[in-house]
């Protein structure tokens, strides 16, 4: 943060560059490249796509939400309780016990432990977006899963290795685990699902939240529990949000709609936002930086 | 550059002044408020001082960015060879999915896909111009004419600190111009006294709407405070205020000076602040203020 940084005025800068366009010309290619089986080229390098622009709702989150979630969150202790050891579930000192798996009597309970005390480092943060659906046309007819494919790809812009960073899994097909009559056979591909971070999840967020919510038909924001309700319990405890779509929902989004015939069937689905919450009263202080990116709760 | 520090001085400030004021008595200082209560419970703490000090309440109302910062040219430049290989790499788009063959919607695609091509990997020689397409409609003339909307404002032109829509890249804090705790016209954040058995979160958000107006909509953003200013030894001949300052947003409206014990307004930077405030204020506030 140095002071030069400081005071030039930002607004003299010179215009973002309207093109992509290189500052000189590609140097010519004197010795071809190798080509793998498939006839494609491999390069030197392994090259990974980085950032190609700067992400509105990132920005928006490290300017204004990250300082007001720490204001919000921070809770006032100067003399914190002493922690009550909890006794593992076997005696440490008996042999038998010696390389054995000993939790703490009664549970890990991590849901219940209470919250970190609030620093600049440990501020909710949003990791990653989820979305999923099953269609259970799939049951009978794998080929209908297409379409779910073909509208994830379109909505989230992923696909495996996109940009050649090993981590994207894109579009993912998820099979049946267990056998249960009528609903799922094992092994049997029945959903989609696909895993959105980084600029793509803000991407994502910012799409649902300007084109698709204020759209949607009688909808008054995602319901939440009453205030009454523990903050110690399981669900409230977790760090992940979770909200349904409806199928008409899906024929908001820019990317489906602009050649919604080729879609045969709409479809609903769920959406789960992944933050870093943790412990008791996870699930609000989740919310709370959701409610920043303008998605609306309501009690109903 | 964000403020990595500033999220980490207020709570480590805060906490460090909340245990000062413990070991100085907080209670003396509520009691110089309100004479009816017990002075017998003072303790040895410097009496002059603990006796004149009160308790207020300020508010740092804040405008956030509207739109997002300018890129620099590394970043810039940076953005620009990421997209070439973003483009160089990408998955071959699917024409036949999203235009019906050889409509004319694919053609005009095409044409710009290949323009596009042609400004990242042709070189120097390439114009900044996009090729006019051989349609030609009064949607195409209309899109000619569009430009984006200017990312400097006329206030910025102008230098006219009370509007709210001056330095759209950057963070904004109300200032006012009126009359400090000991009765000097200075400039500072809007603040007021404490009455007696008001909860802290909401005197300061009475002594907002007492002092900018009932014009705007603004929200507190929590019941706990992100700063304080102790009084200083110096000057302990004149009346002496813990000021504890609130965040708030400002989400409509105005701020509109009362008149009375407000004179005047600005909207400003973390740096033009530094200008018109005293040295002592700056240095209890700086680290509450974002430098973006």
């Amino acid at each position: 943060m140095s002071a030069a940084v400081t005071k030039v005025p930002r607004h003299i800068a010179p215009p973002a560059a309207q093109s992509i366009r290189p500052t000189r010309a590609a140097p010519r290619i004197r010795k071809p490249l190798k080509r793998d089986e498939r006839g494609r080229p491999i390069p030197h390098v392994n090259v990974i796509v980085r950032d190609t622009y700067a992400c509105r709702l990132s920005d928006h989150y490290r300017n204004t939400l990250r300082d007001d979630l720490m204001y919000m969150t921070y809770t006032h202790e100067p003399n914190p309780k002493p922690v009550r050891p909890v006794p593992p579930r076997f005696d440490p000192n008996d042999p038998y016990a010696k390389f054995r798996y000993n939790p703490p009597l009664g549970g890990t309970q991590s849901f219940n432990v209470p919250q970190d005390s609030v620093t600049a480092d440990n501020i909710v943060q949003l990791e990653r977006i989820q979305l999923h659906t099953m269609a259970k046309e799939a049951f009978g007819n794998r080929s209908s899963l297409l379409p779910v494919i073909m509208a994830f790809r379109a909505i989230s812009g992923e696909t495996e290795h996109s940009g050649g960073q090993r981590t994207v899994e894109g579009v993912q097909i998820v099979k049946g685990k267990q056998n249960i009559g009528g609903w799922t056979r094992l092994g049997h591909p029945i959903g989609a699902k696909v895993d959105l971070k980084g600029p793509k999840m803000y991407d994502f967020l910012s799409v649902l939240v300007d084109f698709v919510l204020p759209r949607v038909r009688d909808f008054r924001g995602f319901p939440m529990q009453l205030p009454s309700q523990a903050l110690t319990l399981p669900h409230s405890g977790s760090g992940v949000v979770s909200i349904g779509l409806s199928p008409d929902a899906l024929a908001f989004f820019p990317q489906i709609e602009v050649n919604l015939d080729a879609y045969p069937k709409l479809f609903g689905m769920h959406i789960h936002f992944v933050t870093n919450a943790f412990g008791a009263g996870a699930q609000n202080r989740a919310r709370a930086l959701l409610s920043g990116f303008r998605v609306p709760f309501a009690r109903v | 550059m964000w403020s990595r520090n500033a999220l980490a001085c207020c709570s480590k400030q805060s906490r460090a002044a909340c245990a000062q004021l413990r070991s100085r008595t907080l209670a003396t200082v509520t009691d110089a408020a309100g004479p009816s209560s017990a002075p017998t419970s003072t303790p040895k703490a410097s009496p002059s001082r603990s006796s004149k000090a009160s308790i207020q309440a300020a508010v740092v109302l804040n405008r956030s960015p509207i739109i997002t910062r300018t890129p620099n040219p590394l970043e810039r430049a940076y953005y620009a060879y990421q997209s070439r290989i973003q483009r160089a790499l990408f998955n071959p788009f699917p024409d036949e999915f999203y235009f019906r063959p050889g409509s004319i919607l694919e053609g005009q695609f095409n044409a710009e896909e290949k323009q596009r091509e042609k400004l990242a990997f042709g070189g120097p020689s390439v114009k900044e111009k996009p090729i006019q397409t051989l349609v030609d409609s009064d949607d195409q003339v209309g899109k000619q004419q569009q430009q984006p909307m200017p990312r400097i404002h006329e206030a910025d032109i102008k230098g006219d600190v009370r509007s709210l829509d001056r330095q759209m890249e950057r963070n904004l804090y109300l200032l006012v111009h009126g009359k400090d705790s000991a009765g000097k016209d200075v400039w500072r954040f809007p603040q007021g006294g404490v009455e007696e058995g008001q909860a802290l979160h909401q005197a300061a958000e009475r002594d907002l709407y007492a002092e900018c107006g009932e014009d705007m909509d603004t929200w507190v953003v929590s019941r706990k405070p992100i700063g304080v200013m102790e009084p200083s030894s110096a000057s302990a001949s004149s009346p002496q205020a813990y000021v504890f300052f609130y965040k708030a947003h400002i989400l409509a409206g105005q701020a509109t000076p009362n008149g009375k014990t407000v004179k005047d307004l600005a909207w400003l930077t973390k740096e033009e602040i530094e200008s018109r405030v005293d040295q002592q204020y700056w240095a209890s506030v700086k680290d509450m203020l974002s430098d973006s």
